[in-house]
């Protein structure tokens, strides 16, 4: 007879199979993407139609009606809006990856940190796509050349990939032993949301609350995606660093957790 | 007989076996199992809520916990390299968590299992297809799924096209396949994974006459060049041919082992009588 928090979860030796593979890794990201886009005529066009319209309405709101005073406003929320869409959706799409291949993993060794991987990699492929429309955008209409920031987009890119693999990987693992994960996920990402600096600067945020504030990592990713594309200059250092060192233990423990029960994995989803 | 000293009491006589495997490959076991017990927590881990955890955690309620259910209760198999072994069985006798336990995809509650050379799956054939994708690109991600990398594909990919006979139709999004052809093509690219050890559950019951014969024919090639065979089969008789030794399972244990054709017959006499008692 034993209860859950006793069961002995083995740490296997893993089977050669189950090792990573990086030709699965492309070769399951090109799936996602081909299935997504080949059969439809306009393509990339919805998926960049869903966050324009999102931009449009707190264009509207927070520009027309609550008259926030950022100057080029649009600007402004064109720098973080896309990094929050890809957080928003990898995590969305993380509840659903391994339930969406159970009869796949119950039939092949396959590495599970690979199809999760690959979800969140054919989503950073869409996001590039945006980030160049974007930056194109704000150096035609907003700088009137490049800016000295772009040149931190490869340093940030890595960040938010850090940052959202190592939520990723525990939020897919968790969600398979738990249901109570997809109904928790959509009011988490709400109130991050609104906690985030979104659609409003950082700096509208009262200074006693400040500290606090910017323990959020995405606040301090947002921040510095703000500076280096709204700005057109380096983020500052020291938010950055930090935000760097909680993105590197989130997903020390993110992988510890998935690492824990991925053995599991194949007969519990 | 050389093997019959190296293997365990109940290894095969060398004159049932097939395609004239070198006796002396019998010596190196390809798989060795030992005290392998497999029990699943299904309900507990499945319909365990964050309610049930805090009415665990918390209110320090014991749940109604239940028994894990035991697939396999202490497996001993060892199967000697180029060997064929049929596993027989009612269904849930623990069959296919051998297989799965075999290819890596379920780990073992405890025991050990030692497996050598590269191994081949074949569960559940068209499992990785995506319906949306043409034959042609399902190939090379089923290819990857299995193991084989960008180039090993490419080296394979006529051949798979030969066996499968879809060259007209490896342009065509797979959804619009009948199910034999997709069972032809899966069945393709697993067996061109040129695998030493080849894990087979039931899935030779798909596609026409003459491809299943093409299949038995290439499996029969696969144990001549020396290939280790793994197969699950509710058909004894067809099995019997490419299979020496049989494992017959029952509720997670071996009920018996021993030649093919003996242990077939033993299963089918206890299967006739249970039918009809």
């Amino acid at each position: 007879m034993a209860a859950l928090d006793t069961v002995a979860v083995p740490l296997p030796r893993r089977s050669p199979s189950l090792r990573w593979s990086w030709g699965l890794l492309a070769n399951l990201v090109a799936r996602n993407l081909r299935v997504k886009y080949q059969r439809s005529a306009l393509g990339f066009v919805w998926t960049l139609l869903n966050p324009l319209l999102t931009v449009g309405v707190l264009i509207m709101v927070f520009h027309y009606v609550v008259r926030l005073q950022v100057p080029h406003y649009w600007a402004f929320l064109l720098s973080g809006y896309f990094v929050w869409s890809f957080t928003l959706q990898t995590l969305t799409a993380a509840t659903t990856v391994l339930p969406e291949h159970s009869h796949l993993a119950r039939s092949l060794p396959l590495p599970s940190e690979v199809l999760i991987t690959a979800t969140v990699l054919s989503r950073l492929v869409e996001f590039l796509a945006e980030l160049v429309l974007v930056l194109i955008l704000l150096a035609a209409f907003h700088h009137g050349g490049v800016p000295a920031g772009y040149l931190w987009l490869p340093a940030l890119i890595l960040l938010q990939v850090v940052l959202v693999l190592g939520l990723t990987l525990p939020i897919a693992t968790l969600s398979a032993f738990f249901h109570d994960v997809q109904h928790a996920l959509p009011l988490g990402l709400m109130v991050l949301f609104y906690v985030s600096p979104v659609f409003y600067p950082a700096s509208l945020v009262p200074e006693r609350l400040r500290a606090w504030y910017q323990l959020n990592p995405f606040a301090g990713l947002l921040t510095a995606y703000q500076s280096a594309l709204y700005q057109g200059r380096a983020p500052s250092p020291g938010p950055l660093a930090l935000t760097a060192a909680e993105a590197l233990v989130i997903a020390g423990i993110g992988y510890a957790i998935f690492r824990r029960y991925r053995a599991l994995l194949p007969e519990i989803v | 007989m050389p093997s019959s000293a190296a293997t365990a009491p109940s290894s095969p006589r060398s004159s049932e076996r097939p395609g004239g495997t070198p006796a002396l490959a019998a010596l190196e076991p390809a798989i060795v199992c030992r005290g392998v017990v497999k029990h699943y927590y299904y309900y507990e881990h499945r319909t365990t809520s964050l309610r049930e955890m805090f009415r665990r955690r918390v209110l320090r309620r014991p749940l109604h916990v239940r028994q894990p259910r035991f697939a396999l209760s202490g497996l001993d198999l060892r199967v000697g390299q180029g060997e064929g072994v049929a596993l027989l069985g009612p269904n849930g006798s623990g069959k296919s968590t051998v297989l799965r336990l075999l290819a890596g995809i379920y780990q073992p509650s405890s025991g050990s299992i030692e497996v050598r050379g590269r191994v081949g799956t074949v569960m559940e054939l068209g499992a990785g297809f995506h319906p949306e994708l043409t034959g042609g690109e399902n190939v090379r991600l089923y290819g990857a799924m299995l193991g084989l990398s960008g180039r090993e594909v490419a080296a394979r990919y006529g051949r798979i096209l030969d066996f499968a006979g879809l060259h007209d139709f490896i342009a065509m999004p797979v959804k619009y396949y009948s199910s034999g052809m997709q069972a032809r093509l899966a069945f393709a690219v697993a067996i061109c994974v040129d695998p030493d050890i080849l894990l087979l559950d039931e899935v030779l019951a798909v596609g026409d006459q003459a491809f299943r014969e093409r299949c038995m024919e290439r499996l029969h090639r696969f144990r001549a060049e020396g290939g280790t065979l793994v197969a699950v089969s509710h058909d004894p008789e067809g099995i019997a041919a490419l299979c020496e030794r049989a494992v017959w399972l029952q509720d997670g244990h071996v009920r018996m082992e021993g030649p093919t054709a003996e242990v077939a017959a033993a299963y089918a006499a206890s299967a006739r009588q249970e039918g009809g008692s």
